[in-house]
């Protein structure tokens, strides 16, 4: 078996009988995040037929298969003989969507956030907004954006006890990651503010506002 | 149409899911228990994707408003249709103002309740099954609740003729606690040791279980490894392993990424086995391999395929 552990050479594992795994590395880092987005798209753009769903995480991407069409080891084969035609090209990386996203940083966490930061509520809000996030992956519920990174003074651990009910709409700090509340879910994360962009709308093509690499801005505005 | 006249604490309306959305966050969701949903679905001679009701916990009645087929398939209830006991697996005549009532569940978790045509609720990302977390699919995206009405499309051929039953070889059937499983991709985290842990005793299904997830309770699972990686898409049917050691089996409504080690992942055939199991029951793990839980699912959808083409025959001996 192959050692999640072991960086940068990609091993392909099964996940369960209809889904493989493309393990890269260990870490969260945007240039590991980078190869993985860019390994996702050489698959998709493959075209191999049995090939559904395509999925990137952190350091890992994840390929959904019609197991009634092939086996593990034929479509495995077909994905290595992809890992192998560039191994380490680094990706030739196109414009990244940029969004702004205007938000009320008035959040019940506001204050907390910056009594535990030792910051004033003012410099939370300005260091919270003055940088540029990238879009790392979208899972957790529908249309949830992972983003980082965040400054390293706002760097704080999850809220001991979560809240069993966050309103859409929430954007919210925790570890080194910010992101916004798509639905109304429990949730454990610091809320600094609320914004009015629709993040996930079962409608839309495609649903999910944000994709993985995608660039994001936070822009305060008046309440 | 039909109507949901006294709704039980949980009714929804499932199909086969909305896989290929992943990327979007959206979970594959739909039936926890596909199997039955497919068998039910093919007695009243629909395709085996079609929508259906998915009936959890308790007594409740539905009432036609228009004549046709019905079945039962998955968890054992005590039915009746118009006042007479109802076997599962069965297909069933109903008339305009037929009444159908779950009295109770004998065996099993999840009964699902196929009408000719299919309940046709609109499809939401390409799909009827209803995504409570996500509050979308099925009839405004919640829980059934008495008084609904519930839009059901033309059937698309005559049913099988009533009386039709599977026949025992291809029927659902959740006797066996016995899970397959293979290796998840950190599984060597765990070492031989945890493996072992892993499939060397039985688990219990524990309380804190639903559509996201069945946590397994009884033994705690050893093992060294930082308890979280960074996240990464995970499936239904893997099994996590957080900080307490505690395994958690992922279900349809799962989150579609993951930060806990996945030890290993159940076979998408046995994970109804898993699904209609109660709270206090046991189930135990045993190991796989790849291609033989892959033969298997193609096993299952011969034995669908197979059940069909037996409800075909029957509808044309029961018209000629």
């Amino acid at each position: 078996m192959s050692d999640p552990a072991a960086p940068d050479r990609p091993s392909i594992v099964p996940l369960g009988d209809t889904a493989l795994s493309i393990l890269l590395g260990d870490r969260v880092d945007a240039a590991l995040a980078a190869r993985v987005r860019a390994l996702a798209e050489r698959i998709r753009s493959a075209g191999l037929e049995p090939v559904r769903e395509v999925v990137v995480g952190y350091a890992a991407l994840t390929v959904w298969y019609d197991a009634l069409r092939t086996d593990y080891t034929v479509i495995a084969g077909a994905l290595q003989s992809i890992l192998d035609q560039s191994p380490a090209a680094s990706p030739a990386a196109g414009t990244p969507r940029e969004h702004r996203i205007p938000v009320r940083y008035d959040g019940p966490d506001l204050t907390e956030v910056a009594d535990r930061t030792g910051l004033a509520v003012s410099e939370v809000i300005a260091r919270h907004s003055n940088r540029w996030y990238e879009v790392y992956l979208i899972g957790f519920v529908p249309g949830w954006a992972y983003l980082g990174d965040l400054d390293p003074a706002l760097v704080l651990p999850r809220r001991s006890v979560p809240r069993t009910r966050v309103p859409a709409g929430s954007v919210a700090i925790a570890g080194a990651q910010t992101g916004v509340y798509p639905l109304a879910t429990p949730g454990g994360w610091h809320l600094l503010g609320r914004t009015s962009v629709v993040l996930f709308d079962p409608s839309a093509e495609p649903p999910a506002l944000l994709a993985p690499g995608d660039r994001v801005r936070f822009v305060p505005v008046a309440g | 149409m039909i109507e949901v006249v006294t709704a039980p604490p949980y009714l929804t309306v499932q199909d086969l899911g909305r896989p290929g959305f992943r990327a979007q966050g959206v979970p594959a969701s739909g039936a926890m228990d596909p199997w039955a949903l497919s068998t039910a679905n093919v007695l009243v001679g629909n395709p085996p994707d079609a929508a259906a009701l998915e009936w959890a916990l308790a007594a409740g009645t539905v009432r036609w408003r228009r004549a046709g087929s019905c079945a039962l398939a998955g968890a054992r209830v005590e039915a009746t249709l118009d006042g007479a006991p109802m076997r599962m697996h069965r297909t069933y005549r109903v008339r305009e103002g037929s009444t159908l009532t779950v009295h109770r569940f004998i065996a099993g978790r999840f009964s699902y309740l196929a009408v000719d045509g299919g309940i046709d609720v609109p499809p939401v990302l390409a799909s009827r099954a209803t995504y409570l977390p996500g509050r979308f699919g099925g009839l405004d995206g919640r829980l059934l609740r008495s008084g609904d009405r519930l839009p059901v499309a033309p059937p698309n051929g005559p049913a099988p003729a009533p009386t039709f039953q599977v026949p025992p070889p291809l029927e659902p059937r959740y006797e066996t606690a016995e899970c397959r499983i293979v290796p998840g991709p950190h599984a060597s985290l765990f070492g031989p040791s945890g493996w072992a842990q892993l499939v060397s005793a039985p688990f219990r299904i524990d309380a804190r279980s639903d559509r996201m997830g069945y946590r397994l309770a009884g033994r705690e699972l050893q093992h060294t490894v930082d308890t979280t990686l960074p996240s990464a898409p995970v499936c239904a049917g893997a099994i996590q392993v957080p900080a307490g050691g505690f395994p958690i089996v992922l279900m349809a409504d799962a989150p579609t990424v993951g930060g806990y080690p996945v030890i290993a992942v159940v076979a998408s055939v046995d994970l109804p086995l898993i699904a209609q199991r109660q709270p206090g029951d046991e189930v135990r793990l045993c190991p796989s391999t790849v291609s033989d839980v892959q033969r298997a699912l193609r096993a299952r959808a011969v034995a669908i395929h197979t059940l069909m083409h037996l409800a075909r025959e029957k509808q044309a001996a029961g018209s000629g």
